[in-house]
């Protein structure tokens, strides 16, 4: 590879992380739905995780991992070991939210953040009584 | 010597094998869950014993040396917010009504992650500690198990991820101009690496990411949802311990990594917009939990001004806010949720509830800064550190402060002419479990009052 090809692949790693991450960051304002919102959220923090791998990448490097010899030039591990980390935890809060997602659905029957916000403000406000009291856990 | 990595271990691998303790017997279960985190408390003394005899330790986790390894410091200050985790879990502990063992998980969790938070020196610990108490937040701020509950959860999630995404950007970008996470060795790195425009926009990207648990404007409008659905403790915690947290990492880094890189600009400004944001919000809102929630993000507000002075001027002043915002904001909560949530359903309450109606005003006179309550002293510390600085928009911010203490003013005895109103309001059973910590807390920024000569000194020396 040459110094021309590793900088075009540097910029095309840095544009595709940004990319990513404007494009997350517009689904999750630009849509109403909470499903298009988490899969919004899943897109920025793909395109975060790519920038972070992106800053670690160095060109004509082998991947951090001792297989017998040692190379001449490795990528950057700790951005590798922090990515590992960023997913795992970005899959749980995933998970955490479609499970919210679930518990919304079937309380309202709908997705739509202004149609949810209408059937919450048609709730009646909970009185002092039902505020100590456990609530209608479906 | 006590290894501070057991006040983030006991908490959590309690939380894991709290299911297996409820399964062995309901009582067993339901006693370990508080008493994990009064040993956290007690190592946390211990700790603290230990700083005030041999100085701030830095303790490398598995042995493993900075700049590779990853580094707790336990010094007073991180140890002030560790404490203050653990103490209001133990006072706001929830009930139980709704689903047990999950609630008493979350908050190990919660308790473990704090500690986790106030401790660490690494920017990706700092980050992965944030999204264990977020998650834990989460599941606490549905546990009531409503719709609307669960609404606000999520509204909150959506958020929170956005703003953690935001803030994992932001480390990303420090560790780009450094090669380095740990927040002592950037302390040499980063008046030259960070200073210039790369530096300080990962600074706002990790205020946006880490304002969101400390409720700084624009990422805090999950709070009155949040608060308004969720149970009276865990709104109390939200608003109390949790997001002095998110400021503390704002100020660590402030103190370290962007020292003299005039980076706390920015969170001044949202300081601000924060402080002017939330006491109107505040003064507009018709219902009890909203007002409290509201009231919150302008305390909130001063602390990021205080924390945003050049060279930790305002550490003192930030930090007697914090605390006095600690104390005062979960009993309003707790109080609050006993009269009920709309300004008509506490008319003349206090004809049924005289003692809960002197506590909340004797909290709230605090609140606003009515001497010699600790929080006029607090809030006389900001202003005099604020005019100290001499700077033209320092004078501007204390302006805006007396403003905004008006504005306190003004909605609190606008709650104290309806609770005391003469007519009689309809007789209520208000449950008295909530009444115990209220008046603790209340209790406390009594012997606040009392000793607050030695409590200044002994917070001036932590902020050193």
């Amino acid at each position: 590879m040459t110094t021309l090809e590793a900088q075009l692949l540097g910029y095309i790693l840095y544009a595709g992380a940004i990319g990513l991450i404007l494009l997350g960051v517009f689904a999750m304002v630009a849509f109403r739905h909470l499903i298009r919102m988490l899969l919004g959220l899943a897109l920025l923090e793909a395109g975060v995780n790519l920038f972070l791998v992106a800053v670690g990448y160095r060109p004509e490097s082998a991947a951090p991992i001792l297989t017998g010899g040692v190379p001449g030039s490795m990528v950057d591990p700790i951005p590798q070991a922090l990515v590992l980390t960023a997913i795992v935890i970005g899959v749980g809060v995933l998970a955490v939210g479609l499970a919210l997602v679930l518990r919304v659905h079937r309380a309202y029957r709908t997705l739509d953040t202004s149609e949810l916000a209408r059937a919450i403000a048609r709730e009646p406000e909970p009185t002092a009584q039902e505020l100590r009291l456990p609530g209608g856990a479906p | 010597v006590i290894d501070p990595a057991l006040l983030v271990a006991v908490p959590l691998i309690t939380a894991f094998l709290l299911p297996i303790l409820y399964r062995v017997h309901p009582t067993v279960g339901r006693a370990t869950a508080p008493l994990a985190v009064a040993v956290t408390v007690i190592l946390g003394l211990g700790l603290w014993i230990h700083v005030a005899q041999s100085g701030p330790q830095v303790v490398a986790i598995g042995g493993f040396a900075p700049p590779l390894g990853i580094t707790f410091r336990v010094d007073h200050l991180n140890l002030v917010f560790a404490l203050a985790m653990g103490i209001s879990a133990l006072l706001l502990w929830p009930a139980g009504r709704y689903d047990e063992v999950r609630e008493n998980a979350l908050m190990l969790l919660l308790v473990g992650a704090g500690a986790g938070l106030a401790l660490s020196t690494d920017l990706f610990n700092l980050f992965v500690f944030y999204e264990l108490v977020a998650v834990a937040s989460y599941g606490l701020a549905a546990s009531r198990g409503t719709g609307a509950a669960f609404a606000a959860s999520l509204r909150y999630l959506i958020l929170g991820g956005l703003g953690s995404a935001f803030a994992l950007l932001g480390i990303t970008l420090v560790y780009a101009a450094t090669g380095s996470l740990n927040l002592a060795h950037l302390a040499e790195l980063g008046p030259t690496a960070l200073s210039g425009p790369l530096g300080l926009t990962a600074f706002v990207f990790m205020t946006v990411g880490f304002g969101v648990k400390a409720e700084l404007f624009p990422m805090n409008t999950w709070v009155p949802e949040v608060y308004a659905t969720t149970t009276a403790r865990v709104a109390a915690l939200m608003a109390g311990a949790v997001s002095k947290l998110g400021l503390l990492v704002l100020l660590k880094l402030l103190l370290t990594a962007y020292a003299g890189t005039g980076a706390g600009t920015a969170l001044l400004t949202v300081g601000l917009l924060s402080i002017l944001t939330g006491e109107l919000a505040a003064f507009r809102a018709t219902d009890l939990r909203r007002i409290l929630g509201y009231s919150s993000i302008g305390q909130l507000g001063l602390v990021a001004v205080a924390f945003s002075l050049p060279e930790g001027a305002g550490v003192l002043a930030g930090l007697a806010v914090a605390l006095n915002h600690v104390v005062v904001k979960p009993a309003l909560f707790l109080i609050a949720q006993g009269w009920g949530n709309r300004l008509s359903d506490i008319v003349g309450v206090a004809r049924h509830a005289p003692v809960r109606a002197i506590i909340f005003f004797f909290l709230g006179l605090s609140l606003i800064g009515v001497p010699p309550l600790p929080g006029f002293w607090a809030k006389f510390l900001l202003l005099s550190a604020l005019l100290e600085t001499g700077q033209g928009l320092m004078s501007i911010t204390a302006a805006v402060l007396l403003l905004a203490a008006i504005v306190e003013a003004a909605y609190l005895f606008r709650i104290a002419r309806v609770v005391y109103e003469p007519t009689p309001a309809a007789a209520r059973t208000a449950g008295r479990a909530d009444l115990i910590p209220a008046g603790l807390l209340g209790l406390t920024l009594l012997l606040a009052v009392v000793f607050i000569a030695p409590l200044g000194d002994a917070l001036a020396r932590i902020s050193g």
